[in-house]
């Protein structure tokens, strides 16, 4: 059976033009997607059952047992974390912010680890934003800053920028300019007609010149900027300033860079310069496909978009207190739930061994890097692949995965829905 | 009247404590102060030994004395309007938030958030401060507006985030980004510092060690002599941040 217009549930592009080909309870072609969605659709190894730790050995439990468990662990923690939810849907986060609150938890998802410090910044200075169709329909100048979108977000630039023709930008390849600016070569910047490189951690002194440079102050600026010549600065103000629209995309190798999210509020400083001037845009490059659609859920329940504290029953939010790195480095929480994530693949090592050190429960559908810290692990249905839900695209714009087969997983919502129920009646 | 109060041995002593009701003032009167350990309500006596001595009628009659594990407490002396606070080791993180008048003097090293937006009164650290010293909660525009703050070692990154009034005084090295969205106030860093004073608007700050990586949107205005810990330094002066329309002042030794 071929589906059509299917959405790709890997990254921030959320492509939605995908045709799959499905035979039974099995992905056997995809159409349009990049090399990410045919490993994502077609490379799909599961854990079949539950399985829980038994001494050196992994045991099959039933559902309910390892739901049961889960509940139990939780309900005796005193400073519960429960990680992840960016690789769910909506309904599915939404659970997981009620029971973090009724838990008196703490609930963070992986912004914490790439673009926390955005929204830190956007919180401070405001985000001077757009869709992807705005930028494809009208961007003459695009610029990707510390992001590589021909390995990350690999049908970025065919579907948005670059080789995206769009109504007010007939021939896009020819029409559009394209800065890389990059602390090294990238794939994406061998095809951008500007590239600046910068030296590790000058990110932010390069913005406050350019900031300088479209404010009329060029006579400040030293001849050279953490690696960057003086008339490479000027020449990247005036393709900025004589843009009819320009877009800028930015990646973790900003955010996580020194200076984190001062970084990105002196981007978003520099983009509403440019506004005194022309139409100019700023957005993040977000990684895993439903990251956003998790700031979200967090902000219209609890306020507040990650690292959300509800230890004294309201909640509270201070990144770098209240995120998932710094409560496991600091080793405060005494249960994990990671859903949806592979914390043990991404996060500092001391946190990983915190992790391993405390009764840590996993919902994924895949053994990974998180299996080998945890105690229990529940396998689900794949949002997008055997369960459907609402995702967030990387700017904002709600998008209805789809359910292409009958598996025989239960999805995350069905799982956490019952482990609510329990806590719920616990707790009275 | 002194309060002590020593912690008791605990099963978990990982799991932050919040203590925001320790404060001069609340031992004059309160008598069933609440503690949170994790998602959990403990009362005061539950999580310390308490051991009055002496009577007070004002609050500023009271000192209140902390000692044994307290690395992991926070929010003490959080709206502190008088008295005394004497931190025998380590504190956590926001150690006099938002404290008005009165003293807190810790002996050990301060978490994160140390004096966040205080609005007066006197903070010693004789140890060193984590990040954000003296600096704002997440998304306000001003930090502290009021005070002293005193750290006798060193002190972490975006110290003094949003300074707006009140002296702070860090006689070691600062990390990255000190005096960042500075719009008031004055900052001084007795040792080495990265990038200071980034978008700032107001105020002024002197580096009296080496600045790192100073940023490129500062004017040189001059220089002039300063004293410091009981020498005198010749000091280049700047006007800034450029990049923000800024009018601060940043003076960084010759
Ligand atoms: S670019 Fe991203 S969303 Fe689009 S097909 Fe590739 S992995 Fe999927």
């Amino acid at each position: 059976m071929k589906i059509e217009d299917v959405v790709c549930p890997f990254c921030g592009c959320l492509c939605d033009d995908l045709v799959v080909q499905v035979e039974g309870n099995r992905v056997v072609n995809v159409e349009n997607g990049c090399t990410l969605a045919n490993e994502k659709f077609m490379g799909d190894h599961r854990l079949e059952t539950p399985i829980r730790r038994s001494g050196k050995k992994w045991e099959r439990i039933s559902y309910d047992e390892a739901i049961a468990e889960t509940a139990g662990i939780l309900l005796d923690a005193d400073r519960p974390l429960l990680y992840g939810w960016s690789g769910t849907y909506g309904e599915a986060q939404t659970i997981g912010v009620h029971l973090a609150e009724v838990l008196g938890a703490v609930i963070d998802n992986t912004s914490t680890v790439c673009h926390g410090p955005s929204i830190m910044a956007i919180q401070e200075v405001g985000h001077p934003g757009c869709t992807l169709g705005q930028i494809k329909n009208r961007a003459d100048v695009v610029i990707y800053w510390a992001a590589n979108p021909i390995e990350a977000h690999p049908r970025h630039m065919s579907r948005y920028t670059t080789f995206a023709d769009g109504f007010f930008v007939k021939n896009a390849f020819r029409e559009r300019k394209v800065i890389v600016v990059d602390v090294r070569e990238t794939d994406s910047s061998q095809i951008a007609d500007e590239f600046v490189k910068v030296n590790p951690g000058g990110d932010y002194a390069i913005l406050s010149a350019l900031r300088a440079i479209v404010r009329g102050k060029r006579d400040i600026i030293p001849p050279n900027v953490e690696g960057v010549s003086r008339e490479q600065l000027f020449r990247v103000a005036e393709i900025c300033m004589a843009a009819k629209f320009g877009a800028i995309f930015f990646g973790v190798g900003l955010t996580m860079a020194s200076g984190k999210y001062k970084n990105i509020r002196n981007a978003i400083e520099l983009t509403e310069e440019l506004n005194r001037h022309t139409k100019f845009t700023i957005s993040p490059m977000r990684g895993h496909w439903n990251v956003y659609g998790s700031n979200e859920v967090f902000t219209w329940i609890t306020g507040y978009p990650y690292a959300v504290d509800f230890a004294r029953g309201i909640a509270f939010y201070n990144p770098g207190e209240t995120t998932s790195v710094d409560i496991l480095r600091r080793g405060e929480c005494d249960a994990c739930l990671v859903v949806a994530s592979d914390p043990g693949a991404h996060f500092p090592r001391a946190c990983a061994e915190h992790l391993a050190r405390i009764p840590t429960i996993q919902i994924d559908p895949h053994v990974n890097a998180t299996t080998h810290l945890s105690q229990i692990q529940i396998p689900v249905a794949v949002t997008g692949i055997d369960a459907e839900g609402t995702a967030y695209r990387m700017d904002g714009v709600p998008l209805r995965t789809r359910k292409l087969f009958q598996g025989s997983h239960p999805d995350d919502l069905e799982v956490l829905e019952k482990i609510y129920a329990i806590v719920r009646e616990a707790k009275g | 009247m002194r309060v002590i109060l020593k912690t008791r041995p605990r099963e978990k002593p990982r799991i932050p404590i919040e203590a925001e009701e320790i404060i001069p003032q609340n031992f004059l009167r309160k008598n069933d102060m609440k503690v949170f350990e994790g998602n959990k309500e403990r009362t005061l006596e539950d999580l310390f030994f308490v051991t009055i001595e002496g009577p007070a009628v004002s609050p500023d009659q009271v000192e209140v004395v902390l000692t044994g594990n307290t690395g992991m407490i926070k929010r003490v002396g959080e709206y502190m309007n008088a008295g005394r606070i004497i931190i025998e080791g380590d504190i956590g993180m926001h150690c006099g938030n938002f404290m008005s008048a009165g003293e807190i003097i810790i002996r050990g090293n301060a978490d994160a958030w140390l004096g966040r937006e205080m609005r007066g009164g006197r903070i010693l650290c004789e140890g060193n401060a984590s990040h954000y010293c003296a600096a704002g909660y997440r998304g306000e525009k001003r930090g502290m507006r009021g005070g002293i703050m005193e750290v006798k070692g060193n002190a972490g990154d975006f110290t003094a985030e949003y300074l707006s009034g009140g002296d702070v005084i860090i006689h070691g090295n600062c990390g990255d980004l000190p005096g960042v969205e500075m719009r008031g106030g004055t900052l001084v860093i007795g040792g080495e510092c990265a990038r200071p004073c980034g978008n700032m608007t107001g105020g002024t700050c002197m580096v009296f060690g080496k600045a790192q990586r100073v940023l490129p949107t500062f004017r040189s205005n001059g220089s002039q002599d300063m004293d410091y810990a009981g020498k005198r330094y010749r000091m280049n002066l700047f006007r800034g941040d450029v990049a923000n329309r800024g009018k601060g002042t940043l003076m960084i030794r010759a």
